[in-house]
């Protein structure tokens, strides 16, 4: 099968099953001797009784350090105050496994695998036991680290029976506890690492001290595409402090290195370093002229993606047509830790500390670059300030490997601030217009979508031959939310008009959902509006209990999606209306998506907005969630509200925009996002459900903005379909 | 270079380097401290916050010349155990995502408590929306800082 984007954030490209396979780590052989028990690559137990558990995600906020022993412990029955967690290391032990995050996946694609690899241990544990009481294991049970004989309630603790478990043999199918059984998935579990956090002791990429380390920055060409051409380093190596001065080629832009005794040292010395660029192509590149040159292209006929039914003559037919045009801008990921990566490169050997999302892409592009087996490389992957996609690139690896090369000594390279928000990779801009009809009867017929996007490029998807090819986008199931609009329109035609920019994009919080959902969700607003109908009852019509449908490519059970939409209006009251300050606007909103078919989410937002100033608040957001069985209710809720918050920075303040070929804004005071004043109150429910965990860490970013937009229309009358959404833009 | 005197957390330093260098990076790269992080330095993000003579105050901003005589404390040296009223109440409600911006979080929170020791929404939103985060952990944030305000006025 043809590889995708989506299916390359979803699951694993090594196993392709979807299922993480593992190692079997061959059993010492010397038999007798093996003192560590290591039955897969996950768990190893020692005779002192700790048992490790080996994460194969990187953390980045999103709890998997905690998850993912959940899911092990569940069927290990180790208990929490034996377990030490390490970082997996991409090679080695891990050859073959994943450890890419992305696309939600962390607890999905890990989930049946962390609990056979538990139970896998449990029963070679069992096992041992049962040989050194000469009883059958039957007769033995695994209970918070120890294996008890039921019968004569004799008992061995796990790292008594280490040496003996090593030996036996590694059963093919190991019984999974039924789901009545579990004591920890499906509970709330406080996140373990917590209090390393409170105290500054958690490491993150920047925290790296590597002996004889020194630090560096970089002055990259602020042109995208453009190449250095010359540079005077003899002012930058007068900075006391300032060691080397060194070019650098290898990451997403050319430019000059200045490393330090400290970055203090190394930033100073980027100031007085005189480079001079050749700005190449795209020196006169504007967003405000690529936004113009999108709204323009939507005359044009796209990429197929849906035609079901004959949307064309059913709006020429319908008793009432209206039409509408978004516009999502460029966003930047800017996570609180900026990106970086320490190197430390010697003759045969390199070793790298890097907080990445894609510990197998530093690893192979740093052997390959240094001309060295893979072997011969060391990942360690850091804690995470944050990822959001923007760590799936590891642009900012070779930068810090190419440099350690050059000066022979550790060096971190670190990007500030306004390197971080000026270079790398951003959220595509995105225009969407859409046509809908009503019947007579005010019922809607007809959907016509036309999306025009900077496209989003990830992992060489798509090379120049897939633009050109009629069918990519469509084999692709791209754009997201575009292949899978879920209502049950009898006409509905939808098509994609990719339009090249020089802007790097890439996955950000959840991919492409959130301009065609924004959207989407905005116009069907508008419809229910038109036909004179509430909101809610308008979607429902739309979404028939029963009715699971493959839509594009994708399997989406409306019923499901409806529940959700029930949930939040039921748990926001959706019926009553929304009153405040007289001072003030106030409205409600509604909006859902059904993330990758199986993530089906729907949020209310209550908002108000001040009759003078205009300003906008958002007080609560009630979103409802159906993702299938849930492992940590408090790891759900958490990424709920963080989801939320991300969305609505986007809605209410995001932007990038670019002005001569480079980046406008530099930093939190010019791209600011939703702080502590601003927050609302989010509440989450969850249905409860039979089906499998399905991902959750971005899935609740795409309702929030069309939820917000909706709401103010609400309160306000006001339609607002170009974000950010702003008091300026609300008063004019 | 002129050799700055400090007091951090709680034990004389003699810190000898450039005195435009900010306090951020002395405490991170010349002093081993990294608990204290760096998130924008120009002060619009709150990550590097530490307190000055008790007070809140974002080491990047902060020169190595201005910070003779004067006593630091960074999150290390906020309590002896991690035990801080703030710190417990931050385990408590399970604020902490991918915890970065959390330390300048508890900085801000901790000296927000000494001036009121029992805080509104409002003192809350005062205080602590100088600070970036963006996991957007802010709710939890403020019901921490609520319940370390009780547990204060308890003790
Ligand atoms: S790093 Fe000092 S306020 Fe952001
Ligand atoms: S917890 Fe990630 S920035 Fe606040």
């Amino acid at each position: 099968m043809k590889a995708t984007r989506r299916k390359f954030l979803k699951t694993t490209a090594l196993a392709g099953t979807g299922l993480a396979i593992w190692l079997e780590i061959p059993k010492n052989a010397a038999g007798e001797t093996a003192t560590v028990f290591e039955p897969n690559a996950y768990i190893s137990i020692t005779p002192d009784n700790v048992v490790r558990l080996w994460m194969t995600r990187s953390e980045m906020g999103q709890g998997i350090r905690t998850t993912l022993p959940m899911m092990l412990l569940e069927e290990l029955e180790a208990s929490w105050s034996q377990v030490r967690l390490e970082q997996a290391m991409p090679g080695g032990r891990f050859k073959g496994i994943r450890l890419r995050t992305s696309g939600s996946g962390s607890t999905v694609e890990t989930y049946g695998a962390m609990r056979k690899a538990g139970a896998t241990a449990r029963e070679m544990l069992i096992a041992a036991a049962a040989e050194k009481w000469k009883v059958a294991p039957a007769s033995c049970h695994a209970r918070e680290g120890t294996v008890i004989h039921d019968p004569s309630g004799r008992k061995l603790t796990y790292g008594e029976l280490a040496t003996v478990a090593a030996r036996q043999n590694v059963p093919d199918k190991p019984p999974l506890k039924p789901a009545k059984d579990f004591r920890l998935i499906g509970t709330r579990v406080k996140r373990r690492d917590g209090a390393a956090i409170v105290t500054g002791a958690a490491r993150y990429g920047l925290d790296v001290r590597v002996p004889g380390m020194l630090y560096a920055v970089m002055e990259r060409c602020p042109v995208l595409g453009g190449k250095l051409t010359r540079f005077d380093a003899e002012k930058a190596l007068a900075v006391p402090g300032v060691r080397h001065v060194a070019p650098i080629h290898s990451g997403i832009a050319t430019g000059v290195a200045v490393v330090a005794d400290h970055t203090w040292a190394a930033i100073k010395g980027r100031e007085a370093l005189h480079v001079e660029w050749d700005p190449g192509p795209n020196a006169d590149f504007d967003s405000d002229r690529f936004l113009a040159q999108m709204e323009s292209a939507v005359t044009q006929t796209g990429f197929p993606i849906r035609n079901d039914g004959d949307a064309p003559k059913a709006m020429a037919a319908a008793a009432k047509t209206l039409e509408a045009t978004y516009e999502f801008p460029f966003q930047a990921h800017a996570p609180l830790e900026t990106m970086n990566c320490t190197a430390d490169v010697r003759p045969d050997s390199c070793e790298i500390w890097v907080p990445t999302q894609a510990p197998e892409v530093a690893l192979s592009d740093t052997a390959k670059m240094l001309g060295l087996p893979e072997d011969s490389v060391k990942v360690h992957i850091t804690l995470l300030g944050g990822g959001f996609g923007r760590r799936l690139f590891a642009d900012y690896v070779p930068e810090a490997v190419e440099l350690s090369r050059a000066i022979g000594k550790p060096v971190q390279l670190v990007w500030t601030r306004s390197d971080d928000m000026r270079h790398g990779f951003f959220h595509p801009s995105d225009i969407e217009h859409i046509a809908g009809g009503l019947d007579a009867g005010n019922n809607p017929v007809a959907w016509v979508q036309k999306s025009v996007g900077s496209d989003l490029s990830m992992f060489g998807l798509p090379s120049e031959q897939d633009k050109t090819d009629p069918k990519f986008y469509f084999n692709d199931g791209s754009p997201w939310g575009l292949f899978d609009i879920p209502y049950n329109f009898p006409h509905l035609k939808a098509d994609y008009i990719p339009l090249n920019s020089p802007v790097p994009t890439g996955p950000w919080r959840a991919v492409m959902y959130p301009p065609t959902v924004f959207a989407r969700e905005s116009f069907l607003d508008e419809m229910a509006h038109a036909a004179g109908q509430d909101p809610l009852e308008f979607r429902l019509k739309l979404l028939q209990p029963g009715d699971v449908h493959m839509v594009g490519g994708a399997m989406i059970d409306r019923g499901r999606l409806a529940g959700v939409l029930r949930l939040a209006a039921e748990k926001s009251n959706w019926k009553q209306p929304l009153t405040g300050a007289k001072d003030r606007w106030w409205g409600r909103g509604i909006a859902c998506n059904v993330y990758d078919s199986d993530t089906y989410v729907a949020q209310v937002a209550e908002v108000s907005v001040g009759r003078e100033a205009h300003d906008i608040r958002v007080h609560r957001v009630v979103c409802a969630v159906d993702c299938g069985l849930v492992v940590n209710p408090a790891g759900l809720e958490g990424q709920a509200e963080s989801a939320i918050i991300w969305g609505l920075s986007a809605t209410l303040h995001g932007r990038i925009d670019f002005k001569n070929g480079g980046a406008v804004q530099e930093n939190f005071t010019d791209f600011d996002v939703v702080r502590m004043h601003e927050s609302p109150q989010v509440e989450t429910y969850t249905v409860s459900s039979d089906h499998p965990p399905a991902g959750f860490g971005e899935t609740a970013v795409p309702p929030i903005a069309p939820a917000v937009a909706n709401a103010i229309f609400a309160a306000t009358g006001k339609r607002l379909r170009r974000l950010p959404i702003t008091a300026e833009k609300l008063k004019a | 270079m002129p050799v700055f005197k400090l007091i951090l957390n709680g034990k004389p330093h003699q810190v000898d380097a450039d005195p435009q260098m900010a306090l951020l990076w002395v405490l991170r790269d010349l002093l081993q401290l990294t608990g204290t992080k760096y998130g924008c330095g120009l002060g619009v993000c709150g990550a590097c916050t530490v307190h000055e003579d008790g007070i809140p105050v974002h080491s990047c901003q902060i020169p190595l010349s201005a910070t003779s005589a004067k006593s630091y404390v960074t999150i290390e040296g906020l309590s002896a155990h991690g035990d801080h009223p703030c710190q417990k109440a931050w385990l408590e409600e399970d604020v902490s995502q991918c915890g970065y911006c959390q330390a300048g979080m508890i900085m801000q929170a901790a000296a927000l408590l000494k001036t009121h020791p029992n805080p509104t929404d409002q003192d809350i939103d005062n205080e602590m929306s100088d600070h970036v985060c963006r996991c957007g952990t802010y709710q939890r944030m403020r019901r921490a800082i609520h319940r370390a305000a009780r547990e204060v006025s308890k003790a």
